[in-house]
């Protein structure tokens, strides 16, 4: 006997029977058979595996029974007990006998205890109950406070997500369904359960029957009137246990007797032939909208749960939804097997506790208005979701009604689950694991990996849930995104772990309704780290491996033609290449010069990487160019720094450069003339008839320079440097690489539209062109000018020279037709002066007519440094006094904005 | 072998006094014979709560049998 071999479990509960009912094998074997069926529905223990608690709850009970000194003998026994190692299932020897035992002051019963099965048929491992996760109810507590907590659990479980309102509030519950409610609660009167129990106990109930908790039950409110019982019953009437009887069918949806679903008015109604007094009529038709309200649910659930498409989040709510459809079955077969209960004892034993159709309508007050909720985010729902579908369900929660809000809540964290699932994994690990399009970041696969930064992902709106801020919703994706950059692009494999020291979070669906009762705090924070750390990693990456500031300052350097010393060689060496026409140019040559130019100036000492980037790039040839019009530097970009300077980007910058160096080249020319004129100032001395001309050629050269050191001045002061320091500033102090992004576009746009180079100062920008052009011929006049008065010059000296030699030679220094000659040739040269004149005077003309349309555009500009720059231009009033428009529109400028002289 | 089966023997004499004391104390009314099949039952790893129920079970049923044929007799 004593020693614990390995019989099966079915010989011993034989011999447990034998032993129990005192009778043979034989006899039996019906309970026998019922044992095995109990044991082996083998449903999993509702209790907690824990020696220590059921230890504590024994000594719990021994105190409750005042027997303290007992309560020492057994911790006594406990010990001795553990310090034995025979046994291995402790807490479950010691569960039994505390389940078996009773209290010897209470009469003993051991009949009718009706709490094991009820405990079989509602195993209380709730799972749908928030309030259940935190508080065991196997957990010892006082009997006041465990018959409530069990209340909770069997009495509401229609309404289970409630949490701790039921606990506390004055719902109305079955209070009598208490199961596995050790019997002498029942009879305690005194007990701290309250004296509701207590005085609703029938006082003349018989001791069986109040031992027997199920058939007890405190009347909710004043007691029901009676006269039910002794109202004269109609002939063929039905009874109201049978109606009973067919409202719990209908409260699952299945038609009952007498009540059934009526087609056409799409709701339960009772068959009108039924011989029926009104108020039960109205009572049961009040009831059996819970039926219909039950069929809704049922019908959204069962046909979604099947629809793989309908995505993870869908799943979660249909899941959410069946969890507390199943609280209502708990509910429903509570009140079956009471029903059942009754129907074996007879009815008429206690008709104070039977179940009623007003009972009913009390009992599920609460169910129904949870179906209703139910019934209400169901029709809400329809055909939506993913993130939709959160939010759909978070806007039901702003309900002033708190279990309403506690059990959207409860559905909410369900739903949100995925969500937050989503999210973890994209922020954390940069994976995207959205099979059912229900997050709201999207991912396209077409776009390639360089293009990823700024097209593959996208913000799906609808998909963002309500309780997700927009601007929480591009911080997520942004982190996502600059993880999948540093993995696709800059090919860094550092484990996310290392980016965001944040990123161990267990994401637990406890933790999904932390976050959203708190989802300011804990979440915003969660993602403001993770972003934090992401981009600033990225930033680093790029700084550190690809070296974007350093690309930044190159762009400035070369393609906006910072590095002065540089360009001014480049273009001394490129000059002569560049005056012959396009089609004769080759790009291998000017690479060649470029190189030359790199190597004799202060470039030489950049960077390497920079350096071999610099290229040279010819431009579309249209016919009659020369090499100055298609000529352009170009910077190479790919891997990660092509994300900043896009393709766009550098066509923006070739703009810009070709603009730049045709001012450059302006100026250039402009020297270029100037020294013409010093060096040729001397030497035409000697021929006054061309002071005159050299005069008008000076004064047009230096309107040209002061123009031309204006227009300089303001792109490189105003426009260059301004934009560049705003933009130094902003990539300073960028926090992701969007913002440096948008720092440089917002560069490149301001630098475009302040060159003049957008379509608002087109008109603008012709003029310039103009100008330009002017200059140009300018030059090509002065040089024609030059060459043939230097010929003349060389003619007259050689003349002098020849004259000179002959008198030396004792001769005629010239005869008469030589003199004639001589004469005539001066004459010829003399006549083409005015020739000269007239063509530079209308070179001026034209030029000043130009820079005076020029500057009434630039007044009437609606940019602030234009209209400077047009004060600049015009700083002596020297154009003001020939062009009356200039006049009036500065007056008028005047007169409007006096604020800004 | 023989010395340790033996303690091994003491060991389940002791831990079944201990549980007969406490279900004593409990006022389970389970005899030791009983209770060692319990034991045994529980040991095997069978939920303590449907061997409870069991147990309530065949008592209700003993004593309505026992009831009925009092009325007989």
């Amino acid at each position: 006997m004593a020693t614990l071999d390995q019989k099966s479990p079915n010989v011993l509960l034989q011999s447990l029977c034998c032993r129990i009912t005192g009778k043979s094998e034989a006899e039996v074997a019906h309970q026998f058979q019922y044992a095995v069926r109990v044991i082996g529905s083998n449903y999993a223990p509702t209790i907690e595996r824990d020696e220590f608690l059921v230890s504590e709850k024994i000594k719990k009970e021994l105190l409750k029974q005042r027997r303290e000194a007992d309560a020492a003998l057994f911790s006594e026994l406990h010990r001795k007990l553990q310090t034995q190692s025979v046994l291995k299932h402790r807490w479950s020897v010691l569960y039994l006998l505390l389940s078996l035992s009773e209290d010897p002051r209470k009469p003993s019963s051991r009949v009718g205890n009706y709490g094991a099965l009820f405990a079989q048929a509602l195993p209380r491992d709730a799972h749908s109950t928030p309030f259940y996760c935190t508080r065991p109810q196997s957990l010892a507590l006082g009997y006041g406070e465990r018959s409530a907590a069990l209340s909770a659990s069997v009495g509401t479980s229609g309404i289970s997500s409630l949490g701790v309102y039921t606990l506390n509030g004055p719902t109305a519950t079955p209070q009598s369904l208490l199961a596995g409610q050790p019997p002498q609660s029942a009879a305690g009167g005194g007990q701290p359960l309250g004296s509701r129990l207590a005085w609703a106990l029938p006082v003349s109930c018989s001791p069986s029957s109040a031992l027997a908790p199920l058939t007890t039950r405190p009347a909710l409110g004043p007691p029901v009137p009676s006269s039910r019982v002794v109202r004269p019953r109609r002939d063929g009437e039905v009874s109201e246990a049978a109606l009973v009887r067919d409202i719990l069918y209908v409260f699952q949806g299945i038609d009952g007797k007498f009540i059934k679903m009526s087609a056409q008015d799409n709701c339960y109604k009772i068959d009108s032939k039924v011989v029926l007094c009104k108020s039960l009529r109205d009572t049961s038709s009040r009831l059996a909208e819970l039926g219909w309200l039950h069929n809704k649910v049922r019908k959204y659930t069962d046909a979604r749960s099947l629809d793989r498409a309908f995505g993870l989040v869908g799943q979660s709510f249909c899941a959410s939804l069946h969890q507390e459809l199943k609280e209502y079955y708990r509910l429903l077969s509570v009140l079956h097997s009471q029903l059942q209960v009754e129907d074996e004892q007879g009815v008429i034993v206690c008709s104070e506790s039977t179940l009623t159709l007003r009972r009913l309508l009390v009992w599920m007050y609460d169910p129904k208005s949870r179906l209703k909720t139910l019934a209400a985010l169901v029709d809400f729902c329809q055909g939506r979701k993913g993130g939709e579908l959160a939010s759909a369900v978070h806007s039901y929660g702003k309900t002033g009604d708190p279990q309403m809000r506690a059990l959207v809540q409860h559905i909410l964290s369900l739903v949100s689950h995925p969500i937050l699932n989503f999210l973890y994994r994209w922020i954390y690990d940069g994976e995207l694991e959205d099979t059912y399009h229900e997050f709201f970041v999207a991912s396209d696969p077409n776009v390639k990996t360089d293009r990823l930064w700024h097209d593959k992902y996208s913000l799906r709106k609808s998909m963002i849930p309500s309780f997700i801020t927009m601007d929480q919703a591009r911080k997520v994706l942004l982190i996502g995104k600059s993880i999948n950059f540093l993995h696709q692009v800059c090919h860094d494999r550092t484990p996310p772990g290392k980016i965001t020291p944040a990123s161990k979070s267990a994401d637990t669906p406890k933790d999904a309704a932390e976050l959203l009762s708190d989802l300011e705090g804990a979440f915003q924070e969660k993602i403001d780290a993770a972003y934090f750390d992401t981009s600033k990693y990225l930033l680093d990456v790029l700084n550190r491996n690809y070296l974007l500031l350093e690309h930044l300052q190159a762009m400035r350097r070369y393609l906006l033609l910072g590095q002065g010393d540089f360009i001014r060689h480049l273009m001394d060496l490129l000059k002569p290449e560049l005056v012959r026409p396009a089609t004769t140019l080759y790009q291998h040559n000017l690479t060649g010069i470029l190189e030359t130019a790199v190597r004799a100036t202060n470039a030489q000492y950049d960077n390497a990487e920079i350096l071999k980037r610099l290229d040279v790039r010819l431009l579309e040839v249209s016919p009659g160019d020369t090499g100055w019009d298609v000529f352009s530097l170009d910077y190479h970009v790919d891997g990660p720094i092509a994300t900043v300077f896009t393709r766009e980007c550098m066509g923006h910058y070739l703009r810009v450069f070709n603009f730049l160096w045709r001012a450059k080249r302006m100026e250039y020319t402009l020297t270029d003339i100037w020294k013409g004129q010093m060096c040729n100032a001397k030497l035409l001395k000697t021929m006054p008839e061309l002071s005159g001309v050299l005069h008008q050629c000076h004064i047009l050269a230096s309107e040209m320079v002061h123009f031309i050191h204006q227009m300089q001045y303001y792109i490189t002061f105003e426009v260059l440097e301004c934009s560049w320091d705003e933009l130094w500033n902003r990539v300073q102090q960028a926090q992701d690489l969007d913002h440096i992004i948008a720092a440089h576009d917002m560069f490149l746009d301001s630098i475009i539209s302040r060159c003049l180079l957008d379509n608002n100062s087109r008109s603008l920008l012709t003029q310039l062109r103009a100008i330009f052009d002017q200059i140009i011929e300018f030059q090509s006049a002065q040089d024609s000018l030059y060459r043939s008065a230097l010929e003349e010059l060389a003619l007259r000296l050689q003349f002098e020279e020849k004259k000179q030699q002959r008198e030396d030679e004792g001769q005629w220094g010239v005869t008469a037709e030589q003199e004639a000659e001589e004469k005539k040739r001066i004459q010829e040269f003399q006549d083409t002066i005015p020739k000269m004149r007239s063509q530079l005077r209308i070179l001026t003309h034209f030029y000043q007519s130009i820079v005076q349309q020029f500057l009434v555009l630039l007044m009437t500009s609606t940019d602030e440094s234009l209209r400077f720059l047009s004060f600049r231009l015009d700083f002596n009033e020297h154009y003001r006094a020939r062009e009356p428009r200039l006049r009036a529109s500065l007056g008028a400028n005047w007169g409007r904005r006096p604020s800004n002289i | 072998m023989a010395s340790a089966a033996n303690t091994n023997l003491n060991a389940v004499r002791e831990t079944m006094d201990v549980l007969l004391e406490i279900s004593r104390l409990l006022n389970t009314g389970l005899d030791m014979e009983s209770l060692s099949i319990c034991v045994r039952l529980c040991e095997q790893g069978i939920n303590p709560e449907a061997l409870s129920a069991v147990i309530k079970e065949l008592r209700k049923a003993s004593e309505t049998l026992k009831a009925s044929e009092n009325c007989t007799n």
